[in-house]
């Protein structure tokens, strides 16, 4: 047992007791792997990524530290309109990473099972809702949350506000776009910006939000003309890394510290050396624990993650002149929200664009929506003569992943590869 | 034909248009295309929709993005056979001005595209006509809906009414996502009132338009009906569920890989316990397969039989209906209460109908029959155990005929013969049969009076039971048909191991290492195990892993059903002395068996008989 799972362990026994002793030992666990990331990590590590690192650990530790100033949000949430409050966007998703970091994910998800949650749905909801109703995580000031892409989006949340009283706006994304539907969506956003204002006891200032707008698109800019770049040269990553990735372009997105990171990352590729493995497009979560995986893709320099799918769901620029509207049209053509069809076709042009040799989906549990289209995206990939590969497993509970499995497609996919 | 399944599709619209619509309900063999097409883990209900169009594919079908599945459904669909009329309207979650007028352009929208797909014509004449005869034809749910939605005093009523003995047939809310027909029909088929239909696909339309209605009005009155979990306020929902309508009981339905309902039963759970209310509720899951009317059955007739404890043989006598006298005997029940702490013998807790002689209690389970004959006095005169074999009537025979001999006396002799287990149906010559939940309890309260909560882990199937001093089921919970954590699962890892099972518990205690069997699927398990072996790992560590990983499992089922000792373990794998170590350590108390524990059942259908 190495020394993260027993401190796991210490974590889980603490909790039963005493929560508020078990969250103390998770903020001290955070704060040594900022220290250990500052100081020890591998040095082959880009810079970037580092800093991304310790931005995205600081950001978790401050909503943890001051749960009055966080928002429960899923990660397709318009945190911009939560950074003009000052407020953290803490995402039920990188939560749920986080904990499950501390290989304590199984005691968030059976707290939930027993709760009468369905053992079926996503168990980075089920370990969300367990720590949370366990007492382990502490109520945040409110929630926002979309309908996008999950089912569990409305009802976790729901369920988290009825239980704990915390105030909750549910944005209902239309699933195409027409300018009605965007009006609908702008007229929720009023509201819901409504809601933060009497949570925060602030005024909300149209021009911040327009501000936050102009770096997103800034940063933006910069991760295309890195993504330009990665087509043919090497930048080591790791599973975690591409996770850390949502900071960026989405729970962060619009910040200085990222536009910050985005600019650092468009410089750093330009000094690397030309990739010659194969270069790999993911779509869906990563299970960044994941043994094989991890021994294939961290810090490799025969197989390179060009991108998640989730860190490019979104793309065009936004209007600043418009805030809110852009912000709606950002939500409903966003590539997961809408038919399975426009998502596959997406895929297909990132993966032409990126010259992936392969593409892989990770089918994780419970998740319904990316699951029941992987055959249309098989079909589609083949149009270009890309292969794809089926994973399944689970994003963060290590019981549900099996390593014989996965092993064996990966390395037959790799053989198949050349 | 067009096919649909959401309550808010606007079949009256594309009826109006000349199209015919049926409620698609399907049943399914297996999910191999669909599987195929889409993914194992979607909604069963999606996957039994989707074979079922394969086998005999309609004109079209009719969708709403009611819910992540049904959308890949569509797109799965659209894409197989894209000459067919399939068309998805995107219902808004909210309830407001907007969303109205954008749920009626959308009905606009698909009226347009059907015309052009078949020629027809919409007739906004006709839609008010079929919606004013619907409106006619509102069903009782909407009464009562409509009632409390009025403000009757429905909403101040308690939660459950405490007068239920004065109704003969029990009353129950059906809520949750939508049933199989051979769901209701089970559960109807028991003598049970389904008083409110609260399911997902259960439309309750109130069709009451202006002289010219227009499609904003058809869409609010779609929107207004009560609302399903994936709407934005629910409120309307709960406040019938926890008060406004009075019943016996609620029977909570779900459907594999739908997780939208469990969220509103996690919440009936909690306000319950949060009241201190004792309102009966029994969750169901089903996947839309033909291969779990068993374990359903069992499931509903325990519940029943747990909402009128000593009334169990109205409903299920096997043939004489009627002819049973009413066992609820204040007196049985009080003298037996009595008489708990000795379960041998006393004279004055015989009911006067009993003319004399002896009781079989059988139990016909997955893995072996067990029968016990018990005299008047409540003493165990003779017990056997046969293993059950391809047929279950066939080893009840045989186990009775051992039985009879073991004991010295003749069928004759036999005033009751009442079966439980898996098989307790298909034994021809049983008087009497009841579920192996209540069976267990009950035998478990004689065999330890002291005993209030049991697992009962099953060839088949596992079960936590939670009773009270009489044996009577409080409440319970079962697993669902995966094999992990059953008996089945102890027996294929000892397979795996290639030793016998009688073996895998003695050599766990031998163990030197804590080896972690995390997978909760056992076939999961079993490439885990043989992970292990390949790595040269101990077998009795090995061993021990694998009853760690059904304590575990066992221990999330007890605390399900709310744990209250002393602890018991029923059935044969309670002889696995490696478990039972396991389940102490998980719960850190003792945990009790008995000498035979695998004929706890019988015991308690021997009990049943001579209460009766």
């Amino acid at each position: 047992m190495d020394a993260v799972s027993k401190y796991g362990n210490l974590i889980k026994k603490t909790a039963v007791s005493c929560p508020r002793a078990a969250l103390a030992m998770i903020r001290g666990g955070l704060t040594l792997e900022r220290f250990r990331v500052g100081a020890f990590m591998d040095k082959r590590m880009p810079t970037a990524y580092r800093y991304l690192n310790i931005m995205a650990l600081n950001d978790v530790r401050s909503a943890l530290r001051q749960p009055e100033t966080s928002v429960w949000a899923n990660i397709f949430a318009p945190v911009e309109i939560i950074r003009c409050f000052g407020a953290h966007a803490l995402s039920i998703e990188c939560l749920s990473s986080f904990l499950s970091g501390f290989t304590i994910e199984d005691y968030g998800i059976d707290y939930a099972d027993r709760e009468g949650i369905a053992s079926t749905l996503c168990s980075y909801h089920r370990n969300f809702i367990g720590a949370v109703d366990s007492g382990l995580i502490p109520p945040a000031a409110c929630a926002v949350t979309t309908s996008t892409v999950c089912d569990g989006n409305t009802q976790t949340f729901r369920h988290l506000s009825d239980r704990h009283g915390v105030p909750m706006y549910l944005l209902d994304v239309p699933e195409s776009w027409s300018a009605e539907s965007e009006d609908y969506l702008v007229g929720q956003l009023v509201e819901c910006i409504s809601m933060l204002e009497d949570t925060f006891h602030k005024r909300f200032d149209m021009e911040d939000l327009s501000a936050v707008l102009k770096t997103e698109n800034t940063s933006r800019s910069c991760y295309g003309r890195f993504l330009d770049e990665l087509k043919y040269k090497a930048f080591p990553s790791t599973l975690t890394m591409q996770m850390y990735m949502l900071f960026a372009t989405h729970l962060m997105c619009g910040s200085p510290e990222m536009l910050k990171f985005f600019k650092h990352l468009e410089a750093e590729i330009r000094g690397t050396r030309k990739f010659d493995g194969k270069r790999i497009l993911w779509v869906h979560l990563v299970p960044y624990y994941q043994e094989t995986l991890k021994s294939y893709f961290n810090l490799s320099d025969r197989y390179q993650i060009q991108a998640i799918d989730l860190n490019l769901d979104y793309e065009r620029p936004l209007d600043p002149t418009r805030p809110l509207h852009s912000l709606a049209k950002k939500m409903i053509l966003n590539l997961y929200n809408g038919s399975y069809n426009r998502k596959a076709r997406r895929v297909q042009e990132l993966a032409y664009h990126l010259r992936c040799d392969g593409v892989i989906h990770f089918c994780h549990w419970g998740c319904r929506q990316s699951s029941g289209g992987v055959m249309l995206l098989k079909e589609k990939l083949k149009e270009i003569d890309v292969p794809l590969l089926i994973l399944d497993g689970d994003g963060i509970d290590r019981r549900g992943s099996h390593d014989g499995q996965i092993r064996t497609r990966l390395e037959a996919f790799f053989e198949m590869l050349g | 034909m067009i096919g649909y399944f959401c309550k808010y599709a606007p079949i009256e619209a594309l009826t109006a248009c000349g199209a015919k619509t049926a409620i698609l309900a399907p049943t399914a063999y297996n999910f191999s295309c669909a599987e195929a097409l889409m993914h194992p883990n979607m909604c069963s209900f999606t996957k039994a929709v989707l074979e079922d169009f394969e086998a005999r594919p309609l004109e079209g079908m009719l969708f709403t993005s009611c819910c992540d599945s049904s959308r890949r459904l569509i797109d799965v669909l659209r894409h197989r056979y894209p000459n067919r009329f399939f068309y998805c309207l995107d219902l808004p979650r909210k309830l407001c001005d907007h969303s109205i007028r954008l749920y009626a352009a959308q009905i606009r929208e698909m009226v347009s595209a059907y015309e052009q797909y078949s020629g027809s014509t919409f007739s906004c004449e006709l839609l008010s006509r079929i919606c004013d005869e619907k409106s006619r034809g509102i069903n009782v749910s909407s009464d009562q809906c409509k009632a409390f939605r009025q403000g009757g005093d429905a909403g101040k009523r308690p939660l459950f009414d405490s007068e239920r003995s004065k109704h003969t047939h029990p009353r129950i809310i059906m809520a949750g996502a939508r049933p199989d027909a051979s769901l209701i029909r089970l559960i109807e088929s028991k003598g049970v009132r389904i008083v409110m239909n609260m399911c997902c696909t259960a439309a309750e339309r109130d069709f009451k338009f202006s002289p010219d209605p227009t499609l904003f009005e058809y869409a609010r009155a779609l929107l207004l009906q009560l609302p399903c979990m994936r709407m934005d306020d629910t409120d309307r929902r709960w406040q019938l569920l926890s008060g406004g309508i009075a019943a016996d009981g609620i029977i909570y339905h779900s459907v594999k890989f739908c997780d939208i309902y469990s969220f509103e039963y996690a919440r009936l759970l909690s306000e319950t316990k949060k009241r201190g209310l004792t309102v009966p509720i029994l969750h169901i899951e089903t996947d839309f397969a033909t291969q779990n009317g068993g374990q359903l059955l069992t499931r509903v007739e325990a519940f029943l039989e747990s909402l009128t404890p000593a009334a169990h043989a109205a409903f299920s006598s096997s043939d004489k209906e009627g002819q049973n006298p009413d066992p609820a005997h204040p007196e049985c029940l009080q003298n037996e209460n009595q008489n708990q702490s000795d379960p041998v013998y006393n004279h004055n807790q015989l009911s006067d109908g009993f003319a004399g002689g002896y009781v079989l209690g059988i139990d016909s389970g997955s893995t072996s029959t067990n029968a016990v004959i018990m005299d008047r006095f409540r003493r165990i005169i003779a017990s056997c155990s046969v293993p059950t074999g391809a047929k279950s009537a066939q080893s009840a025979e045989c186990a009775l005929c051992l039985i009879l001999k073991q004991a010295g006396i003749a069928r004759e002799d036999l005033s009751q013969i009442v079966s439980t287990g898996y098989g307790r149906v298909s034994i021809p010559f049983s008087t009497l049969n009841l579920t192996e939940i209540s069976a267990h309890a009950k035998g478990a309260s004689y065999v330890n009076p002291n005993a209030r909560t049991i697992l009962d882990i099953g060839g088949q199937d596992s079960k936590a039971v939670r009773f009270n001093e009489r044996g009577e089921v409080m409440d319970f919970v079962m697993n669902n048909k995966c094999a992990a954590g059953t008996g089945r699962f102890l027996e294929m890892m000892a397979r795996t191991l290639d030793m016998d099972i009688s073996m895998l518990g003695p050599l766990s205690l031998q163990y030197n290492e804590e080896i972690e069997i995390s997978s909760m699927c056992s076939v999961f398990a079993e490439s885990e195990v043989i992970s292990l072996i390949a790595q040269n790992k101990e077998t009795a560590d090995i061993a021990h892993g694998i009853c760690r990983a059904v304590a575990k499992r066992s221990l999330s089922l007890l605390k399900q059903v709310g744990i209250e000792p002393d602890i018991m373990v029923t059935g044969g794998v309670a002889k696995n002395p490696g478990l039972i170590k396991a389940l102490e350590a998980e719960l850190g108390c003792r945990v009790l068996s008995s000498e035979n524990p695998e004929i706890t059942g019988a015991i308690g259908a021997a009990l049943f008989g001579l209460e009766s």
